[in-house]
């Protein structure tokens, strides 16, 4: 499969004060390739957001580089790199309600893109809005509305039409289905598999839902404290997870299941998500680890491959 | 939805339905952001009062002085202090001389002898028309007087209170007196009084006279109301009254209000603008400018500024006395634009996290196009409120400057000089204070719920949400 | 019917509450009736808009009347009438009674107070005690809800608390008088999925030791599924489908509650179900529909659907859902995990 998007250990550091710096994403370096679907799973703290943004352009990274079909992106993008790569790289919303501008017409939201481009006369410009319509399931006469009239899971159809007006290659799901209730999330998680398959492109699906990421991603990345500590194909990191923090985090996913639960009493879990200002040397998870060792608290592990398409950063593999 | 009787389903209600569901259909009316803002302002009773009010201000300083066309500088020293008056007849009478009196040759100006008893005069009576331009008595001698001292009484004839001593003769032979304080166009009762030098009599005589008003020749040939005595005219209506030197209160109003609502619309214009366009650079730029910006800001915050408006004054050269507007407009408009900038840059930097600012960032856009299309638009219901709650400050500021004497001065009307001088009159014409800071209560009270109003329907958070 | 040995802590009946807006009257909640079982956790389930939380703020008058009206219904905790209580006689019960925790915890916290004395004046305040009494029983209810160090926690202000360790605080004070029943509203939404599971751990064990009962609303069914004794399904402003858990899950009797377990994504190794996603969204409460509220979205709709509310039909013991289907002359739909179209006692 051709890699569509490689990341080499991609830094994103922001200073809050004097000494206080938090390291949001801490040398990630992954592959994404063509036609797939990633999955980008961590709590709060874990940066996934953050690098989500790095490598579409909307964070300056502080180090590392972030290639895209093999060309090196900017460290800082300018608008004329923003318009470049507008038509390549693209991003999906969390907030469905901060993201669209109240003060525009669903016309005018989808259209800005095809608008910024260039070239494209006003009926050019309503037509492909009216298709886009049409593919995301609302109706082309939705156009001339504002988008408070709208609930959250249309709300966020109309992002995803604004996103791919433009036909990028790959796009940025940043936490899209988050704020939307769950027979929704499935409308949105089900249309954004059909674009998968019938555009083309390849996502990275950020959220923190674990079973829906298993579910529309072919491989999956787990984050903590702006570290990647796993990644793998997402049966494989879901039922046979590596890492101690991954098995944690499955084991406390619940499932819809009371006969499940019931079979499958509290994992005991210590302590809090530490602040990620100042992150101490060694492993980030070691405090809180069920299997931590000694050395756990000096050595920073790197990630180990353990196949030709799973990895984990733990000692416990070293 | 479980108190009506239970419904029995017969065979036919279990056919199966495809039902078409309507899932996108929206039914209420579309609404742009200004529609739905309006409509939310017009339920809004107070707001629209408001609107209301200032829309009639708005009417009365433009269109007012076309319809009233009264020179608001023009004094009637005839007519000064009057409360609301309307149209009212004046007669002609001839000019202004000095009436020599009436002195009796046949009586001696001082008494022979003490008498026991002074009496009334035995008779009273007018000389002439009794106008507002002088009331000439004259009247029968008493024997035994050295003089005479005339009261005037505006009440009923009441033998206790003869009223106010308006004048005396000094002997007994003086027999004739011309009032002219202070006449108004209303019975008058008069009471001579005998005196012996030192004592006055128990006894009056009393007559009522009836004043008209009175205009001199000159006066009414410069105001091309009339031309020879004995014409009656028609004088003007005062709908307000007059001021303490006649001068028509309406008319001034009108023209005060033109100063007022000038200073009170165009400095905050001016200085929205600025602080809007001041405030949108430091909150856009952010980093080290954003923070110098800001200082200075500051800085200009904690400037005086009647010391301001005072250096002004003297730089522009301006004496004490002399009306300064335009120093006024400049000390208001450099002062108050932090705020504004402050709000704006509040704004701006919000907006600057939101998501549909870094979506456009990502479809291209550039930073004037992000400013322009998309963080002014949102910023403009603040911009608006901002301006709403502007103008009564500068409105009153300007009233108040004006009162203590350092902004518009005289003749030059305007509402606060006009609360300066009725200040003065404040106890016996009270109109003339009560207009004008009814006045200006009330516009700045408009002012500030109309900006309520604003700020209430442009508040996204209040739109209705799914 | 005089209910002798009756074990519900709470028991609702046909509650309608209405909100009157500037658009007209929306009504929120029409029709709910469910039961608390002593010493169980009831958990209420549903989507945004479905009037989970309105039910039990309206019982509790958390919500400010006017706008919003509670035009008829009972709730009864302990057999005692909630409905139309003075403000003073909802002041004694609402912290004595019933403890309530919320999504966002700070709502309940005070920000410029230290923990450990909001708690001690909510003991003060229903059981008189002395400031020292009050301070230790506030630390006691601290280390109950396993914060650490909860003797120098109780020292510190709400905002150095982080999320979970709030909710925990926020746990703490609404046990302050060691209520019969604990209604919690989202309580785990905004944390983290470890920290969810802490949380409800701490619940669950609070529950045991206790002997407490929960209302636990929430829109996840994972969350039911880990915590619920028994459930309430609750749509377009009624309860469509309630019982036991076991019953709700695996005998699903509602077309709205398959949907929603068909829209969520099941973890078994190999066997991956397609997500079903349920067509369009609820209905609009300002004109409630006269039938049943999901006849719009459901598949299996029938003529009488579309004007007559289903009554509650009972499948099996405390089993019931509002559905014509469930009708004892309703054609029998077949369907995997879904056995309706029969009622045990028709």
């Amino acid at each position: 499969m051709n890699t569509i998007i490689e990341t080499k250990d991609l830094k994103k550091y922001f200073q809050i004060g004097k000494n206080r710096i938090v390291h949001a994403t801490d040398g990630l370096s992954v592959t994404i390739g063509e036609n797939e679907i990633v999955g980008l799973v961590g709590e709060s703290g874990s940066g996934k957001s953050t690098f989500g943004k790095a490598v579409v352009g909307l964070h300056d990274k502080t180090s590392g580089e972030v290639w895209y079909k093999g060309e090196l992106t900017p460290a800082h993008f300018t608008p004329s790199d923003y318009k470049k790569y507008s038509t390549e790289m693209q991003m999906i919303f969390q907030d469905p309600y901060s993201s669209l501008n109240p003060r525009m017409t669903v016309l005018e939201i989808i259209g800005e893109g095809l608008y910024l481009q260039g070239g494209f006369t006003h009926a050019d410009i309503k037509e492909k809005v009216a298709d886009w319509l049409r593919r995301v399931g609302l109706q082309p006469d939705h156009m001339s509305r504002y988008c408070h009239e709208f609930s959250g899971g249309q709300r966020q159809r109309i992002g995803i039409a604004r996103a791919l007006v433009l036909n990028p290659k790959f796009v940025v799901c940043d936490e899209p289905i988050s704020a939307l209730d769950v027979s929704v999330q499935a409308q949105v998680v089900n249309l954004l598999g059909e674009f998968r398959d019938t555009l083309g492109i390849s996502l990275l699906f950020i959220a923190h839902d674990l079973s829906m990421v298993r579910y529309v991603s072919d491989r999956i990345i787990v984050m903590y404290l702006g570290a990647l500590v796993e990644i793998g194909k997402a049966d494989d990191v879901f039922f046979h997870p590596l890492h101690p923090y991954t098995r944690l985090l499955i084991a406390s996913n619940p499932e819809a299941d009371p006969e499940y639960e019931r079979k499958h009493p509290h994992v005991p879990i210590k302590g809090e998500i530490p602040s990620p200002i100042n992150v101490p040397p060694g492993c980030r998870f070691a405090g809180r680890c069920p299997d931590v060792m000694e050395h756990c608290h000096r050595v920073t592990p790197e990630v180990i491959k353990k196949s030709d398409s799973q990895g984990v950063a733990c000692l416990l593999y070293a | 939805m479980t108190e009506h009787a239970l419904y029995n389903p017969q065979a036919g209600d279990f056919e199966g339905v495809t039902v078409t569901s309507d899932i996108q259909q929206l039914t209420r009316p579309s609404l742009s952001y200004w529609q739905d803002a309006w409509v939310r302002l017009k339920k809004n009773n107070r707001a629209m009062a408001s609107l209301c009010i200032v829309v009639a201000l708005i009417l009365f300083t433009l269109i007012g002085p076309l319809l009233w066309r009264v020179d608001p500088s023009v004094q009637d020293l005839d007519q000064i202090s009057q409360f609301i008056t309307f149209s009212k007849t004046a007669v002609i009478t001839e000019s202004q001389t000095v009436w020599e009196g009436i002195t009796l040759d046949s009586f001696p100006a001082e008494p022979e002898e003490e008498p026991e008893e002074l009496l009334a005069s035995a008779k009273v009576e007018v000389v002439g028309s009794p106008t507002t331009q002088g009331v000439r008595l004259k009247w029968a001698p008493v024997v035994g007087a050295a003089g005479y001292v005339i009261y005037r009484n505006e009440k009923a004839p009441d033998p206790d209170d003869l009223g106010i001593p308006v004048g005396e003769t000094d002997a007994g032979n003086i027999v004739g007196y011309e009032d002219r304080l202070k006449l108004e166009a209303r019975t008058y009762h008069y009471s001579i009084v005998a005196t012996d030098g030192m004592d006055e009599a128990d006894a009056h005589a009393t007559l009522g006279v009836p004043v008209a008003q009175g205009i001199t020749l000159e006066e009414a040939q410069s105001r091309g109301l009339g031309s020879h005595v004995g014409e009656t005219i028609t004088l003007e209506a005062h709908p307000l009254g007059t001021d303490y030197l006649g001068r028509d209160m309406l008319a001034r109003l009108m023209y005060g209000a033109r100063i007022s609502m000038f200073i009170g619309i165009v400095a905050p214009i001016l200085f929205v603008i600025f602080g809007t366009i001041y405030g949108g650079f430091a909150g856009f730029l952010g980093g080290q400018i954003d923070r110098y910006l800001m200082a200075f800001s500051d800085f200009v915050v904690a400037l005086p500024f009647l010391l301001f408006m005072i250096l002004f004054k003297i730089s522009f050269g301006i004496g004490p006395g002399e009306s300064g507007v335009v120093p006024m407009l400049l000390a208001l408009v450099l002062l108050s634009w932090p705020g504004t900038s402050r709000l704006v840059r509040g704004q701006v930097m919000q907006q600057r996290g939101e998501g549909y600012i870094q979506a456009a960032q990502l479809l291209g856009a550039k930073s004037g196009y992000l400013i322009i299309r998309h963080m002014i638009p949102n910023t403009m219901g603040v911009i608006l409120v901002s301006l709403t709650f502007a103008v009564p400050t500068c409105i009153f500021t300007e009233a108040f400057l004006s009162f203590i004497g350092m902004g518009v001065a005289p003749p030059t009307p305007s509402w606060g000089s006009m609360c300066n001088e009725g200040i003065k009159t404040m106890l016996s014409h009270p109109h003339e204070l009560i207009f004008p800071a009814v006045l200006i209560s009330a516009t700045v009270l408009a002012f500030n719920l109309l900006g309520d109003g604003l700020r209430d329907a442009l508040d996204p958070r209040m739109r209705s949400r799914e | 019917m005089k209910k002798t040995n009756n074990s519900n802590v709470l028991e609702v009946k046909d509650l309608n509450v209405d909100f009157s807006t500037y658009g007209g009257t929306v009504k929120a909640v029409r029709g709910v009736s469910y039961n608390v079982r002593k010493g169980k956790t009831l958990g209420v389930v549903g989507e945004s808009g479905c009037g989970k939380s309105v039910t039990v703020q309206a019982i509790l008058q958390l919500i400010p009347m006017p706008p919003g009206r509670i035009t008829s219904g009972s709730a009864k905790l302990n057999g005692k009438e909630m409905i139309g209580l003075s403000p003073k006689d909802i002041n004694t019960i609402r912290g004595r009674e019933i403890g309530v925790i919320f999504q966002d915890p700070m709502s309940s916290l005070n920000p410029t107070m230290k923990i450990g004395k909001q708690i001690a004046e909510t003991v003060k305040v229903h059981q008189h005690a002395s400031n020292d009494e009050a301070m230790q029983k506030a630390i006691a209810l601290l280390e109950k809800t396993k914060i650490p160090e909860a003797a120098k926690r109780a020292q510190q202000y709400p905002f150095e608390f982080s999320g979970g360790m709030l909710q925990r605080a926020s746990i703490a004070m609404s046990l302050a008088c060691d209520p019969t029943l604990l209604v919690a509203d989202e309580p785990t939404t905004a944390l983290d999925v470890t920290i969810q599971s802490q949380t409800l751990e701490i619940m669950h064990a609070l529950q045991q030791n206790m002997g407490m009962s929960i209302i636990l609303i929430t829109h996840d069914l994972g969350v039911i599924a880990k915590m619920a004794h028994d459930v309430a399904v609750m749509y377009a402003g009624q309860v469509i489908e309630a019982g036991p858990v076991d019953d709700i899950f695996y005998r699903s009797s509602h077309p709205y509650t398959l949907g929603l377990r068909h829209a969520m994504p099941t973890n078994i190794e190999g066997a991956d179900r397609k997500l079903m996603p349920i067509d369009g969204s609820p209905p609009d409460l300002f004109k409630p529909p006269a039938g049943c509220g999901y006849y719009a979205r459901c598949p299996y709709a029938m003529r009488v659907c579309e004007k007559h509310n289903p009554e509650e039909f009972t499948i099996s013991g405390k089993h019931f859902a509002r559905c014509w289907l469930q009708h004892s002359s309703a054609p029998k739909v077949e369907g995997e995990l879904f056995q309706i179209g029969h009622t045990e006692n028709a």
